[in-house]
């Protein structure tokens, strides 16, 4: 053999490695998914998803992976959990069973009108939608970046799954960053949007709520939102299941799966995928930089509009409703419930506004499933 | 038949007679007669049936991404979701011998109105859920506060 051949032969060895097909835009990518592992580890921000996303960023920006392509004609492993519970939208759905399984209506049902603020808070969504179109994306495209401020994930990536799959990775990077920072962005904005007096409402505790009620309330509610927005039934289908089956109380085996191992495992797969999505190739451009800019003004219009929601109820309301229970109008159960919890706490320590959140914190899950709705019905 | 036939031919055959009539990029049909036009807004008429226009789009914007067919009751509306300059074309099914074309400029009086019906749809779906939640929990309340009186009572 001679030395040529040697030397051919370490050649396409070497081709064969990630170093010979390096580009420098990884390294960006590395550093993108080691700051959301980071994020996740030392500051526990959404931890069960950021650590996943993290590691799918950081995993599937190497060359030569055999992750996310196809290996002949057979999906790889990622592409395989995405194809079948992103692209296919069976994640998000069982998520939302798992959530189902592990929410309790009764505050919101107790005090049914704080559902308006939960609509309200929907504000951001449909204000962003306008300047995204603004600065070029496509309708499409401006309906699943508006709903980020929504503050809930499986909706937006249900949502941008469905209309704008290219920028699932960085949209439901934005959705769960922000839902993670929520006690950073908020109190600012309830702090501006109210007055001290405003602050000290005082609300009445709310009234029980029996078995019966807790048992009709998902079939109401599924009943009407397949009505009235049945292109959002997968999705709020299956919260309602997952709230039936723990409010009847018969199915305890399948409550515990569903709120537990289930929602567990669909949270490794949903994750990875995620972050699998975000290649630099097609991250690295001024979309998803803009979305995390726009997404953060629609996540503090989202918090005005729960608010100014409140605001305007108590024009009209006897009993008046502390607007700082107006800001947990966007999801992000229940982080923003217990945001306003603490910052009542801070203007009058005997003031607990934690179950009176719940209320609206629940109502924005509807709301920004119902919003996603009607982005759906608008384009399909 | 034969119209289609020749719509077909002349798309096949001489895609630039296609290109050569638009209207803010979207395929005017050929032997369209025009009724009003101005630089938002184009109405023509055709003696081609209604189907037989849907054909002609159909073909047209195959190529197109973000096309959307829907069928309404008196008319088909072909609307645009991407970046093109137009935003949506409306063939009428009520004519007999004639069907009429709308092409109409992609406009912000759409957005803006779509977006504010559609917030305003999103509490109306909250509101009508908070009337029912409303309504059956007092049912509920009532019927069961009356089976606890029963209860005390026995």
């Amino acid at each position: 053999m001679t030395g040529n051949e040697i030397l051919d032969m370490l050649y396409g060895t070497l081709q064969t490695t990630g170093i010979f097909n390096f580009q420098w835009n990884v390294i960006i990518m590395w550093a993108v998914g080691s700051m959301f592992i980071y994020l996740a580890i030392a500051k526990k921000y959404e931890p069960l998803l950021l650590l996943p996303i993290g590691f799918g960023i950081f995993i599937v920006n190497f060359p030569l992976v055999p992750l996310m392509g196809f290996s002949h004609g057979h999906p790889q492993l990622l592409q395989v959990f995405y194809r079948y519970g992103l692209q296919w939208e069976v994640i998000p759905c069982i998520i939302f069973l798992g959530l189902g399984a592990m929410t309790d209506f009764g505050p919101l049902i107790a005090n049914p009108k704080t559902l308006l603020i939960g609509a309200g808070a929907q504000l951001g969504v449909f204000i962003t939608f306008t300047g995204t179109v603004l600065v070029g994306f496509t309708l499409k495209e401006a309906a699943s970046v508006s709903i980020i401020g929504g503050a809930d994930g499986p909706t937006t990536i249900y949502l941008t799954q469905h209309l704008a799959p290219q920028l699932l990775g960085p949209n439901a990077l934005a959705a769960y960053s922000y839902m993670a920072m929520v006690p950073l962005i908020q109190p600012p904005i309830m702090r501006l949007m109210t007055n001290i007096k405003e602050r000290k409402i005082r609300m009445r505790q709310l009234r029980p709520v029996s078995r019966q009620e807790k048992i009709l309330f998902p079939l109401v509610t599924a009943g009407i939102i397949a009505l009235l927005v049945p292109s959002v039934i997968p999705l709020m289908g299956m919260f309602m299941l997952g709230n039936l089956m723990k409010e009847s109380g018969v199915v305890a085996r399948l409550t515990d799966s569903a709120q537990g191992s289930l929602m567990n495992i669909v949270t490794i797969f949903l994750g990875i995928s995620v972050g699998a999505t975000m290649q630099a190739d097609k991250f690295l451009s001024w979309k998803p930089l803009f979305i995390f800019g726009l997404g953060l003004v629609d996540f503090a219009v989202c918090t005005i509009g729960g608010i100014v929601t409140v605001k305007i109820m108590n024009l009209f309301l006897k009993e008046k409703i502390n607007p700082l229970i107006g800001s947990a109008g966007v999801s992000a159960v229940p982080m923003a419930a217990r945001v306003s919890q603490v910052q009542g706490l801070k203007y009058d320590k005997t003031n607990h506004l934690l179950m009176h959140a719940v209320g609206p914190n629940l109502a924005g899950v509807i709301g920004s499933a119902a919003a996603a709705g009607m982005f759906i019905a608008m384009f399909d | 038949m034969k119209k289609i036939m020749f719509l077909l031919f002349i798309l096949l055959f001489f895609p630039p007679a296609l290109n050569a009539k638009d209207f803010l990029g979207a395929p005017v049909i050929p032997d369209g007669t025009t009724i009003q036009k101005t630089d938002s807004r184009l109405e023509l008429k055709t003696p081609l049936s209604h189907d037989e226009v849907v054909s002609f789009y159909r073909e047209a914007l195959k190529d197109f991404e973000n096309i959307k067919f829907r069928e309404w009751k008196d008319a088909t509306y072909i609307e645009d979701d991407g970046k093109m300059p137009w935003h949506s074309i409306t063939i009428s099914k009520e004519g007999k011998d004639s069907t009429d074309i709308v092409i109409v400029k992609d406009n912000w009086t759409w957005i803006i109105g779509t977006l504010v019906l559609r917030y305003i749809g999103v509490f109306m779906v909250l509101m009508i859920l908070f009337i029912g939640i409303s309504v059956s929990g007092k049912i509920i309340s009532r019927s069961v506060k009356r089976v606890e009186a029963k209860k005390t009572a026995d």
